[in-house]
């Protein structure tokens, strides 16, 4: 018998109307895809007809750049990226006509309660029979703070402080009830077996949540939890707490790099590596032949606005004037951001290679700074296998210039090219996201220790005590 | 020719699983309705078979009692209540297997930020093709404060001036678009017409909310507004903003009298009497004769264990431990309750009116939470709904169940037909939205009017 081999996974990251910011011009792109529901729904059964891991949607709380627009920044309204319907709304709707794909949704950290972000992604578990999965973020945009009352954002310690806690508390929340809990027993008339009920009584220096959730245990555990931080601390936070993470590296060797950097982290959590899995994004442009993709590239290419570009250096640049600047000059030395941290360093390590602004801007202003690979299925193939077998990934996020499409490309001519290579799945390994993702399903914190149990400064007893 | 009779307004409130505090126990209740989702759907496409104008849930932020939990009252296992699916999840859920009916949820506005509550219903209102409404509330149990770091909830005033500018808030980022605001041009390249999307720059005393809303206007205008309070603050708010009033009305004469007083209220907001529906709850309990209706009932009531019945009582006992008083004595004196005041005066009421023992008002409570409970032949369920739409004690009901799915199917299958028949409720939807259902308009957006108010100025 031989050994299976290693299989490749896909997330299909969902930025309506495409992660191309300008993308939306392109003839075959469908701009509806950002408000019409009809169209996402279509998208879905697609992924699942593609076998794809999941689903991802990103999210933020404000139309991004929406102060930019009125401050200078008219340019702004070529972006696609304006209005969408809300994340988990949605993915509680395609749970109801899907059946197999996971369903990832971001949700911030910074501006809502853990009490009701556990409840809401624990009861789209349930809808969906076990595919929901949180994208746990901080947000990094003033336009965002602007919405609950703040004039700036959190500082990106504070953010992360924050969002520590935030997790465990969800996560102690997530498994208030034991899977077994509820009896409801018409005979005794006993609903729930009162010691399989776990009260938090969470008191941190953010939160204090007493608990319990009104929402059972979900069927795979706990939701999937996924991160996209890159930074010392995101990747700290991710070791920790993440199944899933969504990331940006660009060639084999960063991809390596973070690959075992992140595993290596994990091990004084007591995880194992295989208890994670790594998408980088990258964004696909599928040909017939190279000459076609070589084409498909370069009108996408063609579709870049170097404004829109050149504001997306701006929102890097940690408060220096980029516009004031000549754009086909170098980049400037910047100053820490307080936004999006690795995202920074990415750009100046693009300055130190020789990239003007303008060139900088327009890499961002294309793909969000995501690798762009364009070729035939076999050239795509070839590529995500190397990268595969080289330990620089477990998969990858998807993100397609436009929509639908670019994804229906993917499913069509690329999943059966992988499938006859025998590194993709032909069909579901499992029904929950988890036993697709090939992670563990995770036990109970609370029971873990029948005693006394400590998940990093939370303390649960079971059932309830004289208090 | 004869102008055709008023039409009721039936809303399906699902309390699952089940409104009656034992009735999971009954042999043909479905207990496991509090957390599987295809049982969601079941009766919710039996509602949108029978032409109900919507369902609806209500919603708690915490398992109610959980203090009492805390405390390590076993007793509290006996309650079915415990969890459930989140009703906004939910809704978006249930959109994808319906086509007509109208999805309502509560969600407070307590612990919640008018910007997430305000894209969320939208967002349901996009999926659904305009079928969302929302049901405001201030949160009223004291379970749920501590699991939003407080000790105790706001004073019941301070709740409510949260909850009206929260609406003002929510409101305000909904008309953030006004119609054409995304050209989407692949010819010039320009997305969004930047004069057509509104910053609000609400700062008040609660919030400070810049917008825009990252999601434009939904299909209905604005979602449905629905509202639950019953007391001096929340008839007030009602009045104003409300489209549906839900409330607990046991007796006609007062029945009539709340209606009389919204409606009154609202007229003073220069509002139409038709702007606004009123819909008390109603519990049914059928027979196919009355006297197998309240053998039907008493069965039910057999069920219920009076440790259980009491706990009906709990969060309107102003504090009170009521299990330390004779069950075969009067109803004590209450503290003042800072959560459900109007709740706590209705039990009251009824149990002094009645003479009732705290067993019996206990019992009662735990029957219906406080709604009415009709028990009788189909015929007799009609005959009352009719009396109450001509009377105008009501507009029309939100029918909530003791148990599922069964008692909700035969109200289906046996009132509803008995309703049409008379003609005072649809045989088929008059139209796609939930406002159309209901008769209600558009919200104008208010940019909208300004810019047409400025033009005609200039001319």
């Amino acid at each position: 018998m031989t050994t299976a081999r290693r299989q490749l996974r896909f997330g299909a990251f969902f930025s309506v109307p495409g992660c191309h910011p300008t993308g939306w011009r392109h003839p075959d792109a469908i701009c509806e895809t950002d408000l019409d529901f009809r169209h996402l729904a279509d998208m879905a059964r697609m992924a699942e007809r593609g076998k794809l891991d999941c689903m991802f949607f990103q999210d933020s709380v404000a139309i991004p750049g929406s102060t930019a627009v009125y401050g200078g920044q008219p340019f702004r309204v070529k972006n696609g990226r304006q209005a969408h319907i809300e994340p988990m709304s949605a993915i509680a709707a395609l749970a109801a006509i899907t059946s197999r794909i996971g369903l990832v949704s971001t949700c911030t950290t910074s501006y809502n309660e853990p009490y009701n972000v556990a409840r809401r992604f624990l009861t789209i578990d349930h809808i969906s029979g076990g595919r929901a999965g949180w994208n746990l973020v901080t947000s990094q945009a003033e336009d965002e703070a602007v919405n609950f009352g703040r004039d700036q954002h959190f500082e990106h310690g504070v953010r992360y402080d924050r969002a520590d806690e935030f997790h465990d508390v969800v996560v102690g929340l997530w498994d208030s009830w034991e899977n077994d809990a509820f009896l409801r027993d018409k005979a005794s008339g006993i609903w729930f077996d009162f010691d399989k009920m776990h009260i938090l009584r969470h008191k941190g220096k953010h939160f204090t949540v007493r608990g319990p959730l009104n929402v059972a245990r979900s069927p795979q555990g706990r939701p999937v939890v996924a991160q996209a931080g890159s930074s010392d601390i995101g990747m700290e936070l991710a070791a920790r707490t993440a199944d899933l993470v969504f990331t940006a590296q660009t060639t084999i060797k960063e991809g390596q790099t973070f690959c075992n950097d992140m595993r290596s982290r994990m091990a004084k959590y007591g995880r194992g590596p295989e208890e994670i899995r790594i998408f980088p994004g990258i964004m696909p442009i599928v040909g017939r032949t190279e000459s076609e993709a070589q084409e498909k590239y370069e009108e996408l290419r063609s579709l870049v606005d170097d404004n829109v570009g050149i504001a997306g250096v701006a929102r890097l640049a940690g408060g220096v004037d980029i516009f004031n600047l000549d754009p086909d000059g170098p980049l400037p030395e910047l100053k820490p951001s307080n936004a999006a941290r690795a995202r920074q360093e990415m750009i100046i390590a693009m300055g130190k290679r020789g990239m003007t602004i303008r060139q900088i801007g327009r890499v961002l202003a294309m793909s969000q700074a995501h690798r762009v690979l364009y070729g035939t299925p076999t050239s795509l193939a070839d590529n995500m296998q190397e990268w595969l077998e080289a330990g620089a990934c477990d998969g990858f996020n998807l993100l397609f210039p436009h929509y639908p499409k670019p994804l229906e490309e993917w499913v069509t001519m690329v999943i059966p090219e992988l499938q006859r290579r025998g590194i993709f799945r032909t069909e579901y390994e499992g029904k929950t996201f988890r036993e697709n993702l090939g992670v563990p399903f995770p036990p109970n914190i609370h029971t873990a220790n029948r005693t006394s149990v400590q998940v990093k400064g939370i303390q649960a007893e079971a059932g309830a005590s004289d208090d | 020719m004869t102008e055709p009779p008023r039409q009721l307004k039936l809303g399906g409130f699902f309390s699952v699983p089940g409104n009656h505090l034992a009735g999971w126990r009954h042999p043909d209740a479905v207990p496991a309705y509090d957390m599987d989702f295809n049982l969601y759907a079941h009766i919710t496409q039996v509602a949108e078979a029978a032409k109900f104008d919507t369902i609806f849930f209500q919603d708690t932020v915490g398992v109610a009692g959980s203090r009492a939990l805390a405390r390590g009252e076993r007793t509290r296992a006996k309650l079915s209540r415990t969890v459930k699916l989140e009703p906004t999840a939910t809704l978006a859920a249930l959109a994808m297997v319906t086509s007509r009916i109208g999805l309502v949820a509560t969600a407070t506005t307590t612990y919640n930020e008018p910007y997430n509550i305000a894209r969320r219903f939208a967002s349901i209102d996009h999926i659904s093709g305009g079928r969302a409404g929302w049901n405001l509330v201030t949160s009223q149990i004291e379970d749920e404060a501590e699991n939003f770091g407080f000790d105790e909830h706001l004073a019941h005033a301070d709740r409510y001036e949260r909850a009206a500018e929260f609406y003002e808030v929510v409101t305000g980022l909904w008309d953030s678009w006004e119609e054409g605001g995304l050209p989407r041009d692949k010819q010039s390249g320009i997305y969004m017409d930047r004069d057509k999307v509104h910053f609000l720059d609400h700062v008040g005393k609660h919030f400070k909310v810049k917008g825009p809303l990252n999601i434009t206007r939904s299909p209905q205008g604005w979602p449905v507004v629905a509202q639950a309070g019953s007391s001096e603050a929340g008839r007030e708010l009602a009045a104003r903003t409300a489209d549906v009033v839900f409330t607990a009305q046991t007796k006609i004469d007062e029945a009539k009298a709340f209606y009389a007083d919204i409606k009154a209220r609202a007229a003073r907001y220069g509002r139409m009497p038709d702007d606004i529906k009123i819909m008390p709850g109603l519990t049914p309990v059928l027979g196919s004769t009355m006297e197998e209706a309240r053998e039907n009932y008493d069965h039910l009531q057999s069920l219920m264990p009076d440790d259980v019945a009491l706990q009906s009582l709990s969060h309107i006992s102003g504090g009170l431990d009521l299990s330390t008083f004779p069950l075969d004595g009067p109803l004590p004196e209450l503290p003042p309750s800072n959560a459900a005041k109007a709740r706590q005066a209705l039990v009251v009421r009824t149990a002094r009116e009645g003479n009732m023992t705290l067993r019996q008002i206990a019992r009662h409570t735990a029957a219906g939470t406080g709604h009415r409970v009709l028990v009788g032949t189909p015929q007799f369920m009609a005959d009352e709904m009719e009396a109450w739409l001509k009377e105008e004690a009501a507009d029309g009901f939100n029918v909530v169940c003791n148990h599922y799915p069964r008692p909700f199917e035969d109200f289906c299958r046996l009132v509803v037909p008995e309703l049409q028949q008379r003609g005072i409720f649809r045989t088929e939807y008059e139209g796609t939205t939930l406002r159309q259902h209901l008769g209600l308009r558009v919200p104008e957006n208010r940019h909208t009017l300004a810019r047409q108010q400025k033009i005609r100025e200039a001319s």
